[in-house]
């Protein structure tokens, strides 16, 4: 069956003040349908850097990623655009919603921009609101959320276009332990829900959560 | 579609910086529609002053345009009889203008004369009263400054003294009349005290040396199109004349008012290249603020194209509502430029310098909503081109 990631060999290395940072040596990785993944380590490890490279966000120096199969690099950037919008979610430590957007209408946007009818991206707005346990804030701007709130609003735009992995680093970076707690909840049910979930973290709780854990150092897989 | 209404809805999040800088654009806008009604408002304003009574051709002495001097053309009658039997002229009619005085009490004041043939008149517009007849030697037309200045209303009489005569220093001829009605001079400039007589009547108070002389004579062809060749014809039959069509004297003025839209075309450009700096730098800096939000979008998968979308419509929704201001604003201007430049002593009050036209309009509101979108082309790119793991990267350190 295809794994929704696979990752071969990985490199990327950033020019730096003239000289090279090696941020992944030769990673491989294959996250199949239904895992939820943990991708832990301290700060330069690594795993943010491999998180954009499965989530088609940068391109590798070498090595290939496929998503359910398809090569990223085969792609134009319309396309791997597209890929990123039907295929994958993403969330981050800031949220960054459009504050001058209802919280309805954020979780409206991706499908919005695929092309969803407007009364159906309406009621599946609505109905992913009510998952993350915000039915009663859907009509509330971003800037009137709390933080939780807003990531809360940012996970049900993630999953607006039924993707098949969704991407998470540092969801609760920018949260206090209780509302932490509540995103680390709700991956667990998404996870229960039969999502697919790579996640970054710095958060031992969450990661404790994750049916396998990937401790990177130094651009390397350790474990 | 979505691009726009987010951008449009952007504008919202910084209200203040988005306020002032619609005040900006306003202003620019203002300054860019007065320079372009000023441009051309001059020589239509002009055109339609002239044509305001439906006379397309001017005849004046030689070397000469109306009212520059006070040369006067010999033999008036005749000529205006040879061409009313011109199969191509509706209408021919001369006038004289001089300087008069009108009895007050013990004193006189000084007036402009006008010797008019009413049948054929091109000068006034008669507000109340009635008009003069072609054989009324006994009756006199004022402006309403006249009127004023001789305290005199309809009905009245009036002493009208001709020119004093240099070497004697007495008044030589004068006339009582009766003062038919009040008239608007359409080429007066304001509080011009002004009458009118018939013809004959004015010459003889002009002291003309000989008394059939004009200072113009106005035709009216049959037909617009006939004016180019009708013009052509009496230049080469009244070569003692100068025969100016109204499309010649524009022409004319055009040249002699190269400066005026040399300057307003400097200070348009100038507006629109503050209008495009405004739009341009604030949203680059609006888009740099928001770089991290739309690395995101551009994460989740919003296209290239949306993105560009919303910048674009967030500099043509500040065009747009900026120009309409400034169309408020610089309409407001031009009127009160208008009045200030217009009271000059020697304008007639009639002429405009800023004239709003449809035409005008439309292409100030088409060049500002270019310039509009032009401004946001940078501001777009940078948002469109942003790296997104940069960015993001960036944004989480």
């Amino acid at each position: 069956m295809t794994p929704p990631l696979l990752a071969r060999e990985l490199r990327k290395d950033y020019p730096m003040n003239g000289e090279t940072v090696h941020a992944l040596r030769g990673v491989s990785l294959r996250v199949d349908a239904g895992d939820y993944v943990a991708i832990v380590g301290p700060s330069g490890s690594g795993k943010s850097t491999l998180l954009q490279l499965l989530g088609g966000l940068d391109t590798p120096s070498s090595g290939s990623v496929e998503v359910l199969g398809t090569p990223l690099d085969t792609l134009s950037d319309a396309e791997l655009t597209r890929l990123r919008l039907t295929r994958l979610g993403f969330i981050f430590q800031r949220f960054h919603l459009l504050p001058v957007l209802t919280a309805r209408e954020n979780v409206e946007l991706p499908m919005a921009e695929a092309g969803v009818a407007r009364a159906e991206r309406r009621s599946r707005a609505r109905e992913l609101l009510a998952y993350v346990g915000l039915g009663h804030r859907a009509d509330h701007r971003a800037t009137q959320l709390s933080g939780g709130e807003m990531q809360r609003v940012a996970i049900a735009r993630a999953l607006a276009n039924r993707p098949a992995v969704l991407l998470a680093d540092e969801p609760t970076g920018e949260l206090d332990a209780a509302t932490g707690h509540e995103i680390l909840e709700l991956f667990r049910r998404l996870n229960g829900d039969g999502t697919t979930l790579a996640v970054v973290t710095h958060d031992d709780r969450l990661a404790a959560e994750a049916g396998r854990i990937i401790h990177m150092l130094d651009g390397t897989i350790r474990d | 579609m979505r691009g726009i209404a987010w951008g449009i809805r952007s504008l919202r999040r910084q209200r203040l910086r988005t306020g002032l800088s619609l005040v900006g654009i306003a202003v620019a806008s203002a300054m860019l529609l007065d320079m372009v009604m000023l441009s051309g408002g001059l020589d239509k304003s002009f055109s339609d002053l002239l044509l305001s009574r439906g006379f397309q051709m001017r005849l004046t002495p030689k070397g000469t345009l109306p009212f520059d001097t006070e040369a006067s053309i010999a033999n008036a009658s005749s000529v205006v009889a040879a061409l009313r039997r011109d199969p191509a002229v509706a209408v021919a009619g001369a006038m004289l203008a001089t300087s008069l005085y009108g009895r007050r009490s013990d004193s006189l004041v000084t007036l402009v004369g006008y010797g008019v043939q009413p049948e054929a008149q091109s000068l006034y517009q008669l507000e109340a009263g009635r008009d003069l007849t072609p054989g009324d030697t006994a009756g006199v037309l004022l402006s309403e400054a006249a009127a004023r200045l001789l305290r005199a209303g309809i009905g009245d009489s009036v002493t009208l003294v001709g020119r004093l005569d240099p070497q004697v220093v007495t008044a030589s001829v004068g006339r009582r009349l009766a003062v038919r009605g009040t008239v608007r001079w359409l080429y007066d400039y304001r509080g011009q005290p002004s009458v009118g007589t018939v013809l004959p009547l004015m010459q003889r108070l002009a002291r003309q040396p000989s008394i059939d002389r004009a200072s113009i004579i106005l035709v009216k062809a049959r037909a617009d199109s006939a004016v180019p060749a009708l013009a052509a014809r009496l230049r080469q039959e009244l070569p003692q004349l100068e025969v100016n069509s109204v499309a010649d004297l524009v022409a004319q003025f055009r040249a002699r008012m190269l400066y005026f839209r040399q300057l307003a075309f400097i200070l348009g450009t100038m507006s629109l290249i503050v209008t495009v700096l405004l739009i341009g730098t604030l949203l680059t800096i609006t888009v740099n603020e928001r770089l991290g939000e739309i690395a995101t979008l551009r994460a989740i998968g919003v296209s290239r194209v949306t993105i560009v979308q919303q910048v674009l419509a967030e500099g043509t929704a500040l065009t747009v509502v900026g120009a309409g201001l400034g169309i408020l604003l610089g309409l407001g201007t031009a009127r009160y430029l208008d009045a200030i430049l217009t009271s000059f002593p020697g304008l007639p009050a009639a002429f405009s310098f800023f004239v709003p036209r449809p035409n005008t309009l439309s292409v100030a509101a088409l060049v500002l909503l270019i310039t509009g979108c032009v401004a946001g082309l940078y501001p777009a790119w940078l948002a469109a081109r942003a790296p997104i793991a940069a960015t993001l990267r960036a944004e989480a350190t």
